[in-house]
């Protein structure tokens, strides 16, 4: 399998943080990665970075043969646009604009909207009935579902999911999850931040921070991806 | 998509647009309103400055073609016709009597002046007319009438000389030349001939004494010659109780197609009409009958300070305009600062979606467009209102609204909306994504 992600020697600071401090590690297309590590340990500064939404202070962040640390700032946003599907704890969906207008919005952002493909989206997370729907008469797991649309909907390569599960009750997260090896199975390269380590370990591989440092790597096995529930 | 946003962003928070919107309106009101008075300022100013002073000249229909070098008429005296001074008070008795509001006449003399019975003479001109005269009128009442409501512009230092006494008053530029004169003292004036046909000034025949009560500036001829009561100059050229000039003041009515026609050839109807409009012909036609042999000119005068104050009026159009547009867009730049700063949330999450810088400021752009369009239509209409108010208080009558002055205004809202956005676009185009995401 080819190497999607190449990072190597990572360094961020900001002032006198070191949120990343050295990291190197590569991401085959079609693995998935769980970023697990205390708070603070620098996992959402990597997502941001390999994200295109923060440039590291050095070292190399090769993602699809680009290294996001040489791309300006216009470079950085047709590299969110295109390559990346992010998915926030936060949901961040836009307040007044509606399920489908959501999905559409990151259409719009790539290339040109397209309203069916969008509806399709929405169906395939199971929110067929929930289209014209504005966020706020969504559950927290609808919205993370929404969410997901829209972070598939341009086809990325690569997407980042900064807790993705943090925010909803059990049930919306086994839906969220389902989702997700879904995604997998179908050969979606993802990097997950995760804090529950039952997630963690039907991920492919775990890798664990701390104090802006990889420390650990465990590959995951059957067995501990069938004890998730 | 693009207008899905626009439209959303645009509903949303209506008060702060109403803010935004009232802003531009009240701009694009004193703009439209100043801009209308602006346009028809020229016009009406001039109007108003001709009704002020004389703006009609009656002469001798006989008198043969003027021969005037800087407006002194160098004709012999006895040559042409004259008008008699007596006649004067039937000008009150025509249909438009009321709007005669003044009338002078004038009768110029050549003449020579000393300082003393034995100086040297100075030749120039005297000009007699009337300063306060009581003219009487043949129904039984008086008129005064002079030269102070014919040519309220011209400024005299002094005081003017009193009607049928031995007084004068001295052109300023005359003044100038002869550094002797000053009010109080008294000067000598004969007949201009007699200084020509006797070439020793001790012989010369004794002079009217005249005391200087004042120096006059008009801005023309009058400042090189003498003013004298009428009887003085008529006496000195030996035509008493004639004139040879009468300068009238009338209010008329602003000359249109109608009054321009020839009233010869006009229906018993159309004629009526004409002779009971204050038209300045139809006045000017109403002298004639009174004053049979006379023709009766109008006259246009700008004066210099004229077209200075027109250029006043419309510099102080043009900052209370721009002080309106500028303060509509200091308004403006409050209300969209507060909008960016509340929308940073969704601008960061578009940003982190890939839109770029020129889309996020698209957005902003189109909605302060709409607000211009809104806020210069209601600001027309608005303003139109107010010229029309304005321009009956200050002009007596509305200033018609302009429709071309729309486009214009429109242009302007755009201007006041986009230069008062434009810094916290730039901002909300340039916000970083990354910690607006992590909720800072
Ligand atoms: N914009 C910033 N300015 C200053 N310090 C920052 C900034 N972003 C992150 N940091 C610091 O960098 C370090 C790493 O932060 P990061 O958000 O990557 O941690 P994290 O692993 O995602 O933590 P959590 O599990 O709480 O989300 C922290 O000490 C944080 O305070
Ligand atoms: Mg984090």
């Amino acid at each position: 399998m080819a190497t999607l992600v190449r990072v190597d020697d990572l360094r961020k600071e900001f002032g006198k943080v070191r949120a990343l401090a050295g990291v190197s590690f590569n991401v085959e297309a079609g693995e998935w990665i769980a970023i697990m590590g205390p708070s603070g340990s620098g996992k959402t500064t990597l997502i941001n970075i390999l994200g295109g939404l923060d440039t590291p202070t050095s070292g190399q962040a090769i993602v699809d043969e680009v290294d996001v640390a040489r791309l300006d700032e216009s470079g950085l946003t047709r590299f969110r646009a295109q390559k990346i599907g992010f998915i926030f704890q936060q949901f961040h969906l836009v307040p007044y604009l509606t399920a489908v207008e959501n999905v559409m919005l990151a259409q719009y952002f790539h290339s040109a909207t397209d309203e069916k493909e969008a509806q399709l989206a929405l169906e395939r997370v199971g929110l067929a009935d929930r289209i014209e729907h504005l966020p706020g008469a969504l559950s927290g797991g609808e919205q993370q579902r929404v969410a997901v649309a829209r972070a598939l909907i341009n086809h990325p390569k690569l997407i980042l999911a900064d807790e993705p599960t943090g925010n909803l009750d059990e049930a919306n997260e086994e839906t969220v999850i389902q989702l997700f090896r879904e995604l997998h199975s179908e050969g979606h390269t993802i990097l997950m931040v995760t804090h529950d380590p039952a997630i963690g370990n039907l991920a492919d591989r775990r890798i664990e921070f701390a104090h802006g440092r990889l420390v650990k790597v465990t590959p995951s096995n059957d067995a501990s991806r069938n004890a998730y529930r | 998509m693009f207008g899905r946003l626009v439209k959303e962003s645009f509903v949303r928070n209506p008060r702060r647009k109403l803010l935004t919107a009232a802003a531009l309106v009240v701009g694009m009101a004193v703009a439209t309103s100043t801009l209308t008075i602006a346009l028809e300022v020229g016009d009406r100013l001039a109007r108003e400055f001709r009704s002020l002073g004389a703006n009609l000249l009656v002469t001798p229909q006989s008198d043969t073609l003027p021969v005037e070098i800087g407006g002194v008429d160098y004709r012999p005296v006895n040559e042409g016709a004259y008008l008699s001074e007596a006649d004067l008070g039937k000008m009150k008795t025509i249909f438009w009597r009321h709007n005669v509001l003044g009338f002078t006449p004038f009768l110029d003399v050549p003449i020579a002046i000393q300082q003393s019975e034995n100086a040297a003479p100075t030749r120039t001109m005297l000009i007699g007319t009337w300063n306060a005269k009581e003219v009487p009128v043949p129904d039984g009442t008086t008129f005064k009438t002079g030269v102070s409501v014919t040519h309220p512009w011209w400024k005299i230092r002094g005081r003017w000389f009193r009607d049928g006494a031995n007084e004068c008053v001295i052109g300023a530029a005359l003044a100038k030349t002869m550094p002797g004169i000053v009010p109080g003292k008294v000067i000598y004036v004969s007949d201009e001939t007699g200084v020509n046909s006797v070439q020793d000034h001790s012989t010369l025949a004794k002079g009217t004494p005249l005391e200087v009560v004042g120096i006059v500036s008009t801005d023309d001829a009058e400042d090189k010659a003498v003013l004298a009561p009428l009887e003085i100059a008529q006496n000195i050229s030996g035509h008493p109780g004639k004139f040879r000039q009468l300068f009238v003041s009338a209010l008329t009515k602003p000359a249109d197609a109608f009054s321009e026609r020839d009233p010869l050839k006009m229906t018993p109807t159309e004629y009526d009409r004409w002779f009971c409009s204050p038209y300045i012909s139809s006045i000017a036609f109403q002298i004639k009958t009174v004053l049979p042999g006379t023709e009766v000119r109008t006259i246009r005068r700008v004066a210099d300070t004229e077209g200075n104050i027109l250029s006043r009026v419309s510099t102080l159009l043009w900052i209370v305009t721009l002080t309106a547009l500028i303060a509509a867009a200091l308004a403006v730049a409050a209300t969209s600062a507060t909008t960016v700063l509340e929308r940073r949330g969704e601008v960061g999450v578009m940003k982190a979606l890939g839109a770029t810088n020129t889309l996020v400021a698209g957005i902003f752009l189109a909605e302060q467009l709409l607000l211009a369009i809104a806020g210069a239509s209601m600001g027309f209409v608005l303003g139109a209102l107010l010229a029309r108010s304005l321009g009956s208080s200050i002009f007596g009558t509305p200033a018609s609204p302009r429709l071309i002055l729309f486009p214009v205004v429109l242009g302007l809202a755009a201007i006041v909306a986009f230069t008062g956005s434009l810094i916290p676009l730039r901002r909300a185009a340039h916000f970083n994504p990354a910690p607006i995401l992590r909720g800072e």
